[in-house]
């Protein structure tokens, strides 16, 4: 899952990573649209984690649609 | 005579309501911001991310603190609203954050996104960070 935080809350972009193993093609859609929007926010400056349960939260600078869950925090500024 | 009574009278009710408004406003607006979708959909976003101690210690006393992973006795602190962030080492404030998004974001989405940059980006979070050192 791909969770990218807005003025709206998060949205989210959700995947079966086993359907896109077995070439699901609404699978391998929702996969392509997270790659795109995770290319996308990170050129604006977005910082990605992956997040998973028991294990420390990692900096990711590539997609990976493997990640059990993935957050996108925007870019911060000194305020 | 019983008219300018009543007038007066509906006059201080008026007064009254005009000054009291903006205090139940303050007092209340965390509460109706609560219902927006964005913060309830941001309000669970930071329920998946922390852990039972860490909801009860945001709730009941309205910040978070995370160890720093790269210095053992510091300890940031978040607030749960809007506001600095305090350093806090060997027990004592040393140094006050501010850092945000760049885009508005719910107030829970915000306490995430410390969590995350601390716990995973400390050192880029400190770079971008403006910083107040706390005087004794």
């Amino acid at each position: 899952m791909l969770r990218v935080m807005s003025r709206r809350g998060d949205d989210r972009v959700i995947w079966d990573q086993q359907k896109v193993l077995v070439g699901d093609p609404e699978a391998t859609a929702a996969v392509r649209e997270a790659e795109r929007i995770f290319a996308l926010e990170r050129a604006k400056g977005a910082t990605a984690f992956r997040v998973e349960p028991g294990k420390p939260i990692q900096r990711m600078d590539t997609f990976d649609e493997t990640a059990e869950q993935i957050v996108l925090v925007p870019r911060v500024v000194g305020g | 005579m019983f008219i300018t009574q009543q007038v007066l009278t509906t006059l201080g009710w008026v007064v009254l309501a005009l000054a009291i408004s903006p205090m139940l406003w303050l007092l209340f607006q965390p509460y109706f911001r609560g219902l927006s979708p964005a913060e309830r959909r941001a309000s669970s976003l930071l329920r998946d991310m922390l852990t039972a101690e860490q909801c009860h210690q945001l709730i009941w006393r309205g910040y978070l603190e995370i160890p720093s992973p790269s210095t053992s006795q510091r300890v940031y602190r978040v607030p749960r609203t809007k506001g600095y962030v305090l350093v806090i080492e060997h027990g004592q404030a040393v140094m006050r954050l501010c850092i945000q998004p760049v885009e508005c974001l719910p107030d829970a989405d915000v306490v995430v996104l410390h969590k995350l940059m601390i716990e995973a980006n400390e050192e880029y979070y400190l770079q971008n960070a403006n910083k107040y050192l706390c005087a004794e």
